[in-house]
């Protein structure tokens, strides 16, 4: 899995040697161009900050380019969660857990529909196609849910 | 006519039935059955009282205490013996198992006779020390009877005896004027009693009394027995199924010569003796015609607003309310009457699984009481603590028998609906927020989702790929 999104990441970059010697995640890269991560270590401060800015532009568009519609809604949900979970831990932290199974409850709908989600995400990349040969998209959304179903069943039951 | 005889001999049963809480079977055991003329006031009070009295002497052959594996006899009085042993019928072991089945024991003592060594055997099972010897005698030089025992001052005149305690009901006082009266103790002996708490002193004797050996006839009395309050002239013995026993140190307070007669203090004042009176209660005490409780019902139920108000149920929750009520009544002589707690004392129920999670004084109700019997109720909140639990009242004090009740129910927890709704607390509405919000975000999700579908360019290119 990290092979082919490296390879992928590495083939549209191959041209500017700036990022591809900042994008220290991918090892290929590394080896590839050793001459130029010597040239950007002597530059100053202000192009590594530009460089830096430059990176996360890159990632940016990388995955706004790259990544399916249904892939960054499911990321979307995802980073809503947190927020929700978040919030839910850090009312408890100041305002006391005061009915308990209330906070219990409230933060682990948050959690499990995240692991639900993430597991979504994994099953659906077309990357890991190979992993799930059994599992349609369709399917892997209909397990979801219904996994998300009881969850939610759960969650209302508990809180009573 | 015929009615109106079984009427009459109903009428006669249930007269001579009355007196005795446990049954009107006296035994009366003495050397001689003529012995009986000096008793005849104390034995004639008995009678009249509604006791069946059978005369045997230790030595006879169809004496037994038992018949069938039954008890023969509901009480026994033992009058002095000049024989060393009461024989084969009459063993520690006979007399121990006579308690055990209920039966009651008056037991007399006199310096005159040494005590029957089975009689010495059963007080010494019973934790009463009796002088060594078997033989002893109490005297006092202060608080003796001029007029009778001038020289030798063993007639022992004492008031009548008070309260034990403070919280202990009083049975054995003198009526209205306890100054003028006293009590002749005339050559007893004293006993001493045990740490135990079955057994109490009805009567101590003086602080100047002692008790020594009469037949050492020695000017300086070496090694005093026992001495003061240390001496219980009268004292009594309840066992744990209230079977009672008592040792009256003096037979000789209960003959005729000593009823109601004159005595001289030393001050110089007459007074008269209080023996008869003390007699009979003595003897009633014994024999279970007074200081006898009965528990007549014990109700409890839910006091909550809106439950159901059935009595005793066998299930509650934790943390119900719980009303407990107990029914008590004491025979006083010939009837039923209210029982009432000693002014100091008070009657406690414990709510307890193992160990009491409650312990509650209970309180006169008076409108479940009636002039028979009276009513005792508790209010309280049933632990937060599931379980097997007794209602307990366990009620012993001395001179009145035992009451020991317990009713056991089941509390169960929190059933599921039980607990209060979330939305009904306040502290919960964030949570609350966070799940709708959870909720709602997941079925807009689900919209989304099945509303974009994966374009087919996407797929064409990783088919190149």
């Amino acid at each position: 899995m990290a092979k082919s999104r490296n390879n992928r990441d590495v083939a549209p970059s191959a041209a500017a040697t700036t990022q591809a010697s900042v994008t220290s995640t991918s090892s290929t890269a590394n080896i590839t161009a050793p001459a130029a991560t010597t040239t950007t270590a002597k530059s100053s401060k202000a192009a590594a900050k530009s460089s830096w800015d430059q990176m996360v532009l890159n990632i940016a568009n990388h995955y706004t380019k790259s990544t399916p519609q249904r892939t960054k809604l499911l990321d979307a949900f995802m980073a809503f969660l947190v927020v929700v979970g978040a919030l839910q831990f850090l009312y408890c932290i100041l305002a006391g857990n005061y009915p308990f199974n209330a906070f219990l409850s409230g933060f682990s709908a948050t959690v499990g529909q995240f692991v639900l989600t993430a597991s979504l995400r994994i099953q659906t990349t077309e990357a890991n196609k190979s992993d799930f040969p059994a599992v349609s998209p369709e399917r892997a959304f209909a397990d979801f849910v219904v996994c998300s179903l009881i969850l939610h069943f759960f969650c209302v039951n508990f809180i009573n | 006519m015929q009615s109106l005889f079984s009427f009459c001999v109903l009428l006669f049963a249930t007269l001579v039935s009355a007196i005795s809480t446990t049954g009107d079977r006296l035994l009366v055991i003495l050397d001689d059955v003529a012995d009986k003329a000096s008793y005849s006031k104390f034995l004639g009070d008995l009678e009249s009282r509604g006791f069946n009295i059978a005369f045997e002497t230790p030595k006879s052959e169809t004496l037994s205490l038992f018949r069938l594996g039954e008890r023969a006899y509901d009480h026994v009085l033992f009058l002095p013996c000049k024989s060393k042993g009461l024989g084969p019928n009459l063993t520690p072991n006979v007399l121990l198992q006579f308690i055990n089945a209920d039966g009651n024991i008056l037991l007399t003592l006199s310096s005159g006779n040494a005590t029957p060594s089975s009689l010495v055997s059963l007080l010494a099972e019973l934790d009463i020390q009796l002088p060594i010897d078997r033989t002893g005698l109490v005297v006092d030089h202060f608080n003796y009877d001029a007029a009778n025992a001038a020289d030798l001052h063993d007639v022992l005149l004492l008031p009548p005896p008070g309260s034990v305690r403070p919280d202990v009901k009083d049975f054995f006082s003198a009526g209205t004027d306890a100054s003028k009266e006293v009590l002749a103790f005339p050559r007893g002996v004293g006993v001493a009693l045990g740490g135990g708490e079955l057994l109490t002193p009805i009567v101590r004797a003086p602080r100047t009394a002692y008790s020594y050996n009469p037949k050492e006839q020695a000017e300086v009395v070496d090694e005093v027995f026992a001495a003061g309050e240390q001496l219980a002239l009268v004292s009594a013995m309840q066992a744990r199924n209230s079977a009672r026993l008592t040792v009256v140190g003096s037979a000789e307070m209960l003959q005729d010569g000593w009823f109601d007669v004159e005595v001289k203090k030393v001050g110089g004042q007459a007074a008269k003796t209080f023996n008869r009176e003390f007699a009979k209660r003595v003897s009633g005490w014994t024999f279970q015609e007074i200081g006898v409780l009965r528990v007549n019902w014990i109700e409890h139920h839910l006091n909550e607003a809106g439950a159901s108000n059935e009595s005793n149920p066998e299930i509650y929750r934790i943390k119900n309310d719980v009303t407990y009520t107990i029914s008590l009544s004491e025979w006083s002589w010939s009837a039923w009457t209210a029982f009432k707690v000693p002014t100091n004392d008070l009657l406690q129920l414990e709510f307890s699984m193992l160990s009491p999670f409650h312990r509650l004084p209970l309180a006169l109700d008076a409108a479940h009481s009636s002039p028979e019997a009276a009513a005792y109720t508790a209010s309280f909140t049933v632990p937060d603590q599931h379980g097997i639990f007794n209602f307990k009242v366990n009620y012993k004090r001395p001179f009145l028998t035992n009451v020991e009740e317990k009713n056991t129910v089941s509390v169960r927890h929190m059933a599921h609906d039980e607990w209060p709704r979330s939305y009904a607390i306040s502290g919960a509405w964030p949570w609350i927020a966070g799940i709708a919000a959870t909720i709602t975000g997941w079925l807009g999700f689900c919209a989304l989702w099945m509303y974009s579908a994966p374009t087919d360019k996407k797929k064409e290119s990783k088919k190149t790929q």
